[in-house]
């Protein structure tokens, strides 16, 4: 028996489990319940009750994505700089989080933003009063950023520790000052980071499901949210069909991210997670 | 020693990977109890000749036989052969003694010679205390493999092949990973280990000198076939083609005439030499080893010319001396243990038997093996 | 790259603070609140255990509990099998046919959790598979199956390619080889992938939500379903627990592997 058969039962369930489901989510987008050919479902998405939600999605996950960008920046600066004896053990505490259970992450942010939590009550202890952010799109913001702010993290990093510490001093050395060496130099080399971070913050915050529901008290839907609703508690009869039609839409977006990261960083400098 | 039976027989054998051919229709006899070495640059495909013979790749056309029978698709594992591998491959989950008995453990009582499971375990134990004892490793049976050293793994390679008792060893440059002294020492002990245990050994090896040092016949490789096969002495002082000539040792390679038989004409000048056979007004390739080059005082060589560079090499001097007259664009590499200082005009002397003599390549020749090793790099 | 001079260092210590604060200030609270004698989620009324002796006494966790682990082992030993041996076969098929078969592993990495989720559970109601234990058991396989292929493929390609030609060499079956020789050395990638598998399994929240349903809930799900239900200390317990297992399991995968590097 040659080796290369080893690999059947891997092709056999990858195929069945992660590409043919695929397939049902196209086909269901593009028929009716009836099996007819349709393009109905996709201008369902028209209306205003999925418009909005949709708008709101975009909106957060980009917010999201430039308060990743700017907290997570810095931050992997520090952690790739030249005698910092921490940053291993910082590098794992940052990441750690990334691979815990989401749900609990923001079970755990809902319980300190809690109008009654500990968030309010330190600020009424330092006599700065309550404030209301529960149920807010602050709060949302805040959960999504708490979620994936390592994403964003982890690919710049990776860029700056490799990046050659002697190209740095070649700058200074032909007159470049710090704050030059770090708009000329340093910033244009981790662009491969940056690139592949915002992609991976910005894609599962578009898609990201059940943050908003519970940061919000369910008030505001993401389309994470909206996919859920419209397959389990709707009870419209195409609703598989435009559930199928508007998963199908996000898969598209997240393929065209990829492109586009593939793009700009063929090599995969910025070290991502596929 | 070398007894006149053909114990492994390739024929037209071909090779290619993809569009690479890597092999082009090689034919080869190997001996048995013989040492022979497959020597080539980087890429010529003796390797993968050594992989055909261990059962590791399959040949494009051709067949492979052992003592007059086809094993063209014999799997490694029924081969009574054993290979060294180039990075050794040991095995790093087991220790000194278990890689060593790992071919023994494989087999049955019966097939090494006793009855009961009790008496395999002895007589493994046996075997492999007396291998540990030929590669010079005796006390190392638990130590794990990546605690030894280059030259103490490459023993036990030699120890876990050998262990078999195969009729024939294949080692694909199991040298090349050591330090030059180490390597000269493991040389003369392969070579004595082989006399002793009197089995085939297939060598590969990109080092000509080591080539030398230890082959009953040498074979040349370039571009995926055999250039010339001989014994090594006759490989040095007889080239066969430029290639072999200069890929053996150090030459000059020059163009020449052949006037007529025992008169050759190159550098201008006409030189006796001992070759005949080639016709009136041949050209030819003139190969002349910088060793054999005399240096004589200016006016009474057959040569002249002038000192351009000198290098100490440790027991001559290397000294590039350029032609004069009409040999002027010739650069000729002199080996010499008097040392001439640049800029000094000297004569050379050649004698004829140490003019060889060699048929250009023809264009037929020349043009698949230089594709050849264009597509290999 | 940021030259070591005292501005730098405070500044930095500052950032790293803040940002840590940021990072494990909400799981600390909610840690400290399954400790805390009140329900309530701002004052500290002393210490209890209760929450945990409650958690223990409440059959719906356990049965949650017991549904998560049996998961995860399942989906973990099964994944580890299949995508070891598809690691193997990959290895000695041609690079052109291998990639094709590697690019598989990266659809259910990049596909959205919610899409993977809906997909299969169309896939399922199409069949009319009732969605419970076993539907997610093989979504999880699925999702797990790369995590050990990326664990196990580098450890065969640091391999040295004549390890497995030396054991036929010296007279094994290939399918002895296999097990003498090549599991042996890809052994630690096996473990660590395992590993992360069971973790993966553990941890997931949004696939088991649309490949189950509530009569087979996992832990993740009751967590969701309490959450519209008020305040319940019972949950932080659960949470906390949660939270520990995953870091222990974390922290023995980044003692085989980098994390970062993953």
């Amino acid at each position: 028996m040659k080796r290369s058969w080893y690999a059947t039962p891997y092709a056999l369930w990858m195929l069945l489990f992660a590409v043919v489901p695929l397939l049902f989510v196209c086909w269901y987008a593009f028929t009716t319940p009836d099996g007819a050919f349709t393009t109905a479902n996709f201008r369902e998405f028209a209306k205003p009750r999925y418009v909005g939600v949709i708008l709101r999605s975009l909106k957060l996950a980009l917010y999201c994505t430039a308060v990743c960008l700017v907290i997570g920046y810095p931050t992997a600066w520090f952690l790739a700089g030249r005698g910092f004896n921490h940053a291993q053990s910082l590098v794992v505490l940052i990441l750690l989080p990334m691979w815990m259970n989401l749900l609990l992450r923001t079970y755990a942010m809902m319980t300190l933003l809690d109008d009654n939590g500990v968030l309010n009550a330190a600020l009424q202890a330092l006599g700065l009063g309550k404030i209301h952010i529960i149920g807010t799109e602050g709060a949302v913001l805040m959960g999504l950023v708490y979620n994936y702010l390592p994403f964003m993290v982890l690919p710049i990093y990776t860029v700056l520790k490799k990046m050659d510490y002697s190209v740095i001093e070649a700058a200074e050395d032909l007159g470049c000052n710090p704050l030059r060496v770090f708009t000329r130099v340093v910033i244009p080399m981790s662009v491969p980071g940056i690139v592949s971070g915002v992609t991976m913050v910005f894609m599962p915050a578009v898609t990201s499901f059940a943050i908003s529901t519970l940061l919000s008290n369910g008030k505001l839907r993401l389309a994470g949210d909206l996919i859920d609703y419209i397959f389990n508690q709707s009870s419209n009869p195409n609703r598989w069909n435009i559930g199928s039609s508007f998963s199908l839409m996000m898969l598209v977006l997240i393929l065209i991210s990829i492109g586009f990261l593939r793009k700009v960083d063929p090599d995969s400098e910025g070290g991502g997670m596929w | 020693m070398v007894q006149d039976m053909r114990l492994i027989e390739l024929k037209g054998v071909c090779k290619s990977f993809g569009d690479t051919h890597v092999l082009h229709d090689v034919d080869l006899y190997i001996r048995k109890c013989e040492f022979i070495t497959l020597l080539g640059p980087s890429g010529c495909g003796k390797t993968t000749l050594l992989r055909i013979i261990g059962g590791f790749d399959m040949p494009s056309s051709g067949e492979v036989l052992f003592e007059g029978k086809d094993m063209t698709g014999i799997p490694p594992y029924k081969r009574r052969i054993n290979t060294v591998f180039q990075k050794y491959a040991l095995f790093n989950h087991l220790n000194v003694y278990d890689n060593i008995a790992f071919g023994l453990n494989l087999k049955t009582p019966e097939q090494l010679g006793v009855k009961t499971k009790k008496e395999k375990k002895d007589e493994i134990a046996r075997r492999v205390g007396r291998m540990l004892k030929l590669v010079k490793m005796e006390g190392y049976e638990k130590r794990s493999t990546d605690a030894l050293s280059g030259g103490q793994q490459q023993r036990i390679a030699i120890a876990r092949a050998l262990v078999n008792e195969p009729e024939v060893l294949l080692l694909d440059e199991p040298l090349g990973a050591l330090d030059l002294k180490l390597r000269k020492e493991m040389q003369l002990e392969l070579k004595a280990m082989q006399q002793q245990l009197g089995i085939t050994f297939i060598y590969v090896t990109h080092d000509q000198e080591e080539a030398l040092t230890m082959s009953d016949t040498i074979a040349v490789m370039n571009g995926g076939r055999v250039q010339q096969i001989g014994d090594p002495k006759r490989i040095y002082d007889e080239p066969k083609n430029a290639f072999v000539a200069d890929f053996i040792g150090e030459s000059n390679i020059l163009d020449g005439v052949m006037l007529q038989d025992d008169l050759v004409k190159f550098s201008g000048t006409e030189f006796q030499c001992v070759d005949e056979g080639f016709g009136t007004n041949a050209p030819v390739d003139v190969v002349v080893r910088p060793e054999d080059i005399m240096i004589v005082g200016e006016d009474v060589g057959m040569l002249a010319g002038t000192v351009e560079s000198v290098i100490f090499k440790g027991v001559h001097y290397e000294m590039m001396i350029r032609g004069e007259g009409a040999g002027e664009s010739i650069l000729w590499k002199v080996h010499s243990t008097t040392m001439q200082p640049v800029g000094t005009r000297v004569g050379m002397t050649i004698v004829p038997y140490n003019i060889h003599i060699m048929r250009k390549a023809t264009t037929a020749d020349a043009v698949p093996v230089a594709q050849a090793a264009e597509e290999e790099a | 790259m940021v030259r070591n001079n005292r501005t730098v260092r405070s500044v930095r210590a500052v950032w790293m603070t803040l940002l840590m604060l940021f990072l494990y200030a909400p799981i600390l609270v909610m840690i400290a609140l399954s400790f805390n004698a009140s329900v309530s989620r701002s004052q500290w009324t002393g210490f209890t255990l209760d929450w945990y002796v409650k958690l223990f006494h409440d059959p719906a966790i356990l049965g949650a509990l017991r549904t998560t682990i049996e998961v995860a082992v399942i989906a973990t030993v099964i994944s580890t099998v299949i995508g070891t041996l598809g690691a193997i076969g990959m290895h000695a098929m041609n690079a052109g046919m291998a990639n094709v078969l590697i690019n598989v592993s990266y659809l259910p990495m990049t596909t959205p959790d919610i899409v993977t989720g809906v997909s299969l559970m169309l896939m399922y109601l199409f069949c009319h598979v009732p969605l419970g234990k076993w539907t997610m058991i093989m979504a999880h396989i699925a999702f797990d199956i790369p995590y050990v292929l990326f664990s196990v493929m580098p450890k065969l390609k640091q391999m040295n390619p004549n390890l497995y030609e030396a054991a036929l060499d010296l007279g094994c079956h290939p399918v002895k080889a296999l097990y003498k020789v090549i599991i042996p050395e890809i052994t630690p990638g096996i473990f660590t992938g395992a590993l992360l598998a069971f973790t993966m399994s553990l941890d997931d929240f949004v696939i088991s939500y649309f490949t189950s349903s509530d009569m087979y809930p996992n832990l993740s799900r009751i967590v969701y379903a309490s959450t519209k239900l008020g305040v319940k200390p019972t949950m932080y317990a659960l949470s906390t627990l949660m939270f520990a297992t995953i870091l222990i399991l974390l922290i023995l995968v980044n003692k085989r592997t980098k994390l970062e590097n993953l």
